[in-house]
């Protein structure tokens, strides 16, 4: 398990990386190496050259900018979650976070890394697509913002292109009435999940006036599931009545731990342990 | 000095005096060195001209190998040489994984490399030598082979069907040993049986996950004609022979140095076509050559264990008395028996300890091994115990809830009595000074099984499926002669110890039994000190290197302390009885007098002594002064060896409770509790860390661990973030407690303490968790058990 030979270059400014990229097909970016360089040493992946962002300065500022909460590329999850402006705009960043790995990846691994590498398992990029978030990336011709739901195409897809860097995240700062409520399922804490679900609502428990559902580990990209949070708001839980509706709207794929047949499951009671969370 | 335990042994004379130390918790002193990372692994080792090796492994589990063309990967950057079976072949005799003493057993010849057909998806079929390991790992990918891949063997339960994949032609058909064990007449028994219940359970693949993945660095001195071996294995005298017989080489100049070792649990204790490929090498091209298995190989080559499937069947009068039972069991341990402990034994055991701590006076067992195109499958951890104990305790569960009786009652009232040992398992098997009856009152004790029924009604209320479970279960350990030996392996059961006092007043001690990190050097030094009377800094150890240590067997079957504990305690009476002899000629006294306390010879009724290290001063460098004729020996040596029956058994109870959420499928072990009697406790920590230890393996094959393989046999899930081992958010509280009857084989009296909680853990967790399931009238049958087995069984999916 040693990588194959790449050329490395550990760039201190973004517009050396975007050049590097622009120029080198292959050229990939190396943030905190949690995903990547496992993939590397295992030869799954043999990338020529690697662009190591990692020493960047100012890639990893989290701020208030105008209606929303800017999270930088590089900043990592430990970073997030033992941030006060994230603490005081956004908790339930903290707590979802707490669900992704375990402390040594949450260390090195960057908030910008996780939305860029679009694991269809990982919390984060549902987190993105279930606040409406924009994803700023940075290439050969300026900045553009791309909102999450456009940003996953497909299974590691993403409407990237070869000579950008994702840069930041912007969250829509919460609403009053808005909450952020999660869940998911996993075989042992700190794993990827076999199901989640993040619920973005607007209302209380007995009064929801809108509700965004947003499946991860259920598809290859979070699965947005609109039809069955219209049916809850009409109807309530009703199991049987919502797994028809997320098995027609959500193309569920099975893996190691969970066939699909358990994900679409899993996928219909999360409603009910998401949702029973709000309080009146 | 801390939790000192009632000294229930009074061949080891009163903890209350000084330097007594069996029996105490003391802290390791190695675990210091580790934090500190200060160990001394197989891969911290740089030795001058050493090079690397990586292996080219089948990536089919069944295929033939029409050529290899090495010419590319020879001129690739840093390459020394790249080698196939027929350059290896040359300097390496092929083994047979079979032995005499259990009937036969059909395993064929191996090799360290492939040659004509690969058999299991991560077999090594070539080898490239090279400066680094990545140049070597560049090469790989520069070798071509024409594969034709062949239909794989892959299901063990269609191994022996008439139109199986016959995996060695020559042998006909996959079958590689069977056996069968009949006492009584179960038959008739049977049919006066009230009641019969019947089940069969399956257990998926698993294995060991050391922390330390195997490593080798093989050192050939041809100037010398010596080998040097450093290895994290855990019977260094076994390697020894094994490499000399099969690279032809002198065996006294065989060298094998295990230093620190990251755990085994018996996956280390095996021979490994690459390790063997690796010693080869060093000897073809007279250079040190190292190999690390990297996690990928561990997981397709390490030894995997468990693969069976088991039916049971046990009858009972309405009493609840136990009138008969009869399993038959199957077994896949991939295309080859490994070497040279067979694969046998893991059958073998499920054999011998079913029903073991009960009286069970009809019984009948198969069991069938047979072939398949998966990775070899041999003895890890508790080899054998947990099929053993699943299978019986499920079937007395089974048997109580359809009687009506509660599941403790049935098990005090069919349980051997305390008071009758000697006795034997149903399978013949004899057993001695075990205490399930006490052992199991301790475990309702300390679990409160009142409570735990109440608040299992009250979690149902709340929709929530709460159960618990009770088992006993026998540990095989210490084993003898007729474990291994008796069937024509050079396997040692004797161990030894030499103890000596220094010119400096230091004592120096080595073993045979080897050091996993479980703590063997701690107990060595602690049995050392408290038999001689110095402290326990005083003295010195040293394990794991032929050249250094006396002969013997090493660390597996939980034979350590009971084994090579009671050779050191030997060693150092007769070291004592010297030393009392020598300071009785000085001090001109009589040496029933004398007495050794805190390092100094003490006159039990009062006046001056004289300190070891005076002693060792006049024996050593003023022999003169000693009286003629005084046998001034400071070394002592001694041995041991369990004799006239083939184990020393050790026994628990464990109890647990689960909760399991209906809409997920998610089991949460809320409390795990054991009642362990491995007679005398050297050091109760160590002892509980064992017990804790094992019992969490036992929840990884309970709960979460599964070599997955797909049809045509491709391991699936050979990573640590795909094959899920129980981590510490999954592990629950675990309450150890004792019962202490002393072995009667020794002075020391301990039996093993190792394997016991990864053989029971499994029995009783699935109990507690169809103890849970009852409720709502499903069961499960499979472990490890998912929640996608919970969610099926209970019909949500
Ligand atoms: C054992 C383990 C468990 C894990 N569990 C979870 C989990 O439960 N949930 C979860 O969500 N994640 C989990 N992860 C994944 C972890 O969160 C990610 O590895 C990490 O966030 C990725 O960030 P990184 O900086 O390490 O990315 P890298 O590994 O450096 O890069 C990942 C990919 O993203 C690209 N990339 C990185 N940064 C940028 C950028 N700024 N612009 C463009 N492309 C970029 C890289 O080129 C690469 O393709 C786990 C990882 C491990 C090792």
């Amino acid at each position: 398990m040693k990588a194959a030979d790449f050329s490395y270059h550990e760039v201190v400014n973004l517009q050396d990386a975007i050049k590097i990229k622009a120029q080198d097909d292959e050229a990939v970016i190396l943030a905190g190496g949690q995903s990547l360089l496992p993939a590397l040493n295992m030869r799954l992946s043999s990338p020529t050259c690697l662009i190591d962002i990692s020493k960047i300065s100012g890639l990893n500022e989290i701020k208030i900018d105008g209606q929303t909460l800017f999270i930088g590329a590089l900043a990592t999850h430990s970073d997030v979650m033992n941030n006060k402006t994230v603490k005081d705009n956004m908790p339930c960043m903290i707590d979802i976070l707490k669900m992704v790995a375990h402390p040594a990846i949450r260390n090195k691994g960057t908030h910008g890394g996780s939305i860029a590498y679009g694991d269809p398992a990982a919390e984060l990029p549902a987190l993105a697509v279930a606040t409406n978030a924009e994803i700023i990336v940075s290439g050969q011709n300026g900045e553009r913002s791309i909102n999450a739901k456009e940003f996953y195409l497909g299974l590691f897809e993403t409407a990237i292109n070869q000579d950008e860097i994702v840069v930041g995240i912007k969250y829509p700062l919460l609403k009053q009435g808005q909450k952020i409520v999660f869940d998911e399922v996993c075989r042992r804490h700190g794993d990827y999940a076999m199901a989640g679900l993040i619920a973005n609502i607007m209302g209380s428990k007995n009064d929801i006036k809108d509700l965004k559902l947003v499946f991860f580990a259920t598809g290859d990209k979070p699965d947005v599931a609109d039809k069955t949070a219209r049916l809850y708001l009409d109807n309530g839980y009703d199991y049987d009545k919502l797994k028809n509706s997320l098995s027609s709207e959500i193309d569920f794929a099975g893996d190691l731990n969970s066939s699909s047949e358990m994900k679409l499951h899993l996928a219909t009671v999360l409603i009910k342990k998401v949702l029973s969370k709000l309080e009146n | 000095m801390d939790d000192i335990k009632v000294n229930q042994n009074p061949k080891l004379g009163s903890l209350d005096r000084p330097n007594s130390y069996i029996g105490r918790s003391l802290p390791r002193e190695n675990a210091k060195k580790h934090l500190d990372g200060g160990g001394q692994f197989v891969d911290d080792l740089t030795l001058p001209r050493m090079v690397h090796v990586a292996f080219l492994r089948s990536p089919f589990a069944h295929a033939e190998i029409k050529s290899i063309n090495t010419n590319n990967a020879k001129k690739s950057d840093g390459v020394v040489d790249v080698f196939t079976a027929k350059e290896i072949d040359e300097v390496c005799k092929p083994w047979i994984g079979n032995l005499g003493h259990l009937g036969e057993m059909r395993s064929p010849e191996q090799t360290p490399l492939a040659k004509k057909i690969a058999r299991w998806q991560g077999e090594p079929v070539a080898v490239v030598i090279a400066d680094s390991r990545a140049q070597a790992e560049d090469a790989l990918e520069l070798i071509e082979v024409d594969w034709a891949e062949k239909e794989a063997q892959v299901d063990m339960e269609t191994a022996l069907d008439s139109n199986a994949v016959v995996i060695h032609l020559e042998l006909g058909n996959n079958l590689f040993w069977t056996r069968t064990v009949n006492q009584g007449d179960v038959e008739k028994a049977f049919k006066e049986a009230d009641a019969v219940v019947e089940t069969t359970l399956d257990f998926a693949r698993h294995t060991g996950v050391t922390l330390e993945s195997r490593g080798i660095v093989a050192d050939w001195n041809k100037a010398e004609n010596k080998m040097t071996i450093y290895h994290n294995g855990q019977a260094p005298h076994m390697m020894q022979h094994i490499i000399a017989k099969h690279l032809d080489l002198n065996e006294g100049l065989v060298r094998i140095v295990s230093r620190d070792v990251g755990g085994s649990f018996g996956i280390k204790v095996h021979v490994y076509p690459d390790e063997m490929a690796v010693t080869a090498i060093s000897k073809k091209i007279g250079r040190p050559v190292k190999f690390i298995a990297d996690r990928l190989e561990s997981f397709t080559t390490d030894i995997h264990a468990r693969c069976h499937k088991i039916s049971g069947k046990l009858g009972v009068d309405k009493n609840g008395k136990i009138l008969a039972m009869e399993i038959d069991d199957l077994s896949g341990i991939g295309p080859f028996s490994m070497y040279p402990r067979t694969s046998a034994i893991e059958t073998n055991q499920v054999l011998n300890l079913s029903g073991a701590p009960y009286v069970i006076p009809n019984y009948k067992a198969v069991g069938t091994v047979v072939f398949q195109n998966k990775t070899p499958m041999c003895q890890y951890r508790a080899v054998g115990h947990p099929i053993a104990v699943a299978i019986t305790e499920a079937l007395i569960d089974k048997a109580a809830y359809k009687i009506d009786m509660d599941i403790d009652k049935i098990r005090k009232i069919n349980f051997i009595p305390d008071n009758a040992y000697p006795n034997k398992c149903p399978s013949g098997v004899p057993l001695e000074d075990l205490s399930h009856e006490a052992s199991m009152d301790k475990l309702l004790e300390i679990m409160d099984i009142k409570e735990i029924e109440v608040q299992k009604e009250e979690d149902f209320k709340k929709g929530v499926l709460t159960g618990h479970g009770v088992i006993s279960m026998c540990e095989v350990t210490n084993p003898s002669p007729l474990f291994y030996g008796v069937g024509g392996a050079h396997i040692s059961s004797q161990d030894g110890a030499a103890i000596r006092l220094e010119g400096s007043g230091a004592i120096h001690l080595s073993s045979s039994i080897t050091e996993q990190g479980q703590g063997t050097e701690a107990i060595m030094k602690q049995i050392a000190a408290d038999q001689l009377g110095v402290k326990m800094e005083s003295v010195r150890v040293t394990l794991g290197d032929t050249d250094a240590t006396p002969y013997g067997g090493g660390t597996w079957a939980s034979r350590g302390a009971g084994i090579g504990g009671e050779a050191v305690l030997k060693a150092a009476r007769k070291l004592k009885d010297n030393i009392l002899n020598i300071a009785a000629a000085i001090m001109q006294t009589d040496k029933d007098t004398l007495d050794i306390e805190d390092n100094n010879i003490i006159r039990k009724n009062g006046g001056e002594g004289i300190s070891l290290q005076k002693l060792a001063e006049t024996v050593y460098y003023r022999g003169h002064e000693l009286p003629k004729g005084t046998n001034a020996e400071l070394l002592a040596t001694a041995s041991f060896l369990i004799e006239g029956i083939p184990f020393v058994f050790t026994n628990s109870a464990m109890g647990c409770q689960v909760s399991i959420d209906q809409d997920t499928g998610i089991i949460k072990i809320n409390k795990f509790w054991a009642v362990e009697d491995c007679g005398t406790q050297i050091n109760p920590k160590l002892v509980e860390e064992q017990i804790r230890g094992g019992v969490i393996q036992g929840i990884g094959g309970a709960l979460f661990e599964e070599c997955v393989y797909d049809d045509q046999g491709n391991m699936q899930n050979a990573t640590m973030a795909d094959y899920l081992v129980p981590m510490a958010y999954e592990m629950p509280d675990i309450i150890v407690d004792h019962v202490t009857t002393n072995s009667g084989r020794s002075i020391i009296g301990a039996k093993g303490a190792g394997e016991a909680g990864t053989g029971g853990a499994p029995a009783v967790i699935m109990n507690a968790v169809n103890n849970a399931l009852k409720q709502v009238n499903a069961e499960v049958v499979s472990q490890p058990i998912t929640p996608e087995k919970i969610l099926k069984a209970i019909g949500k999916i």
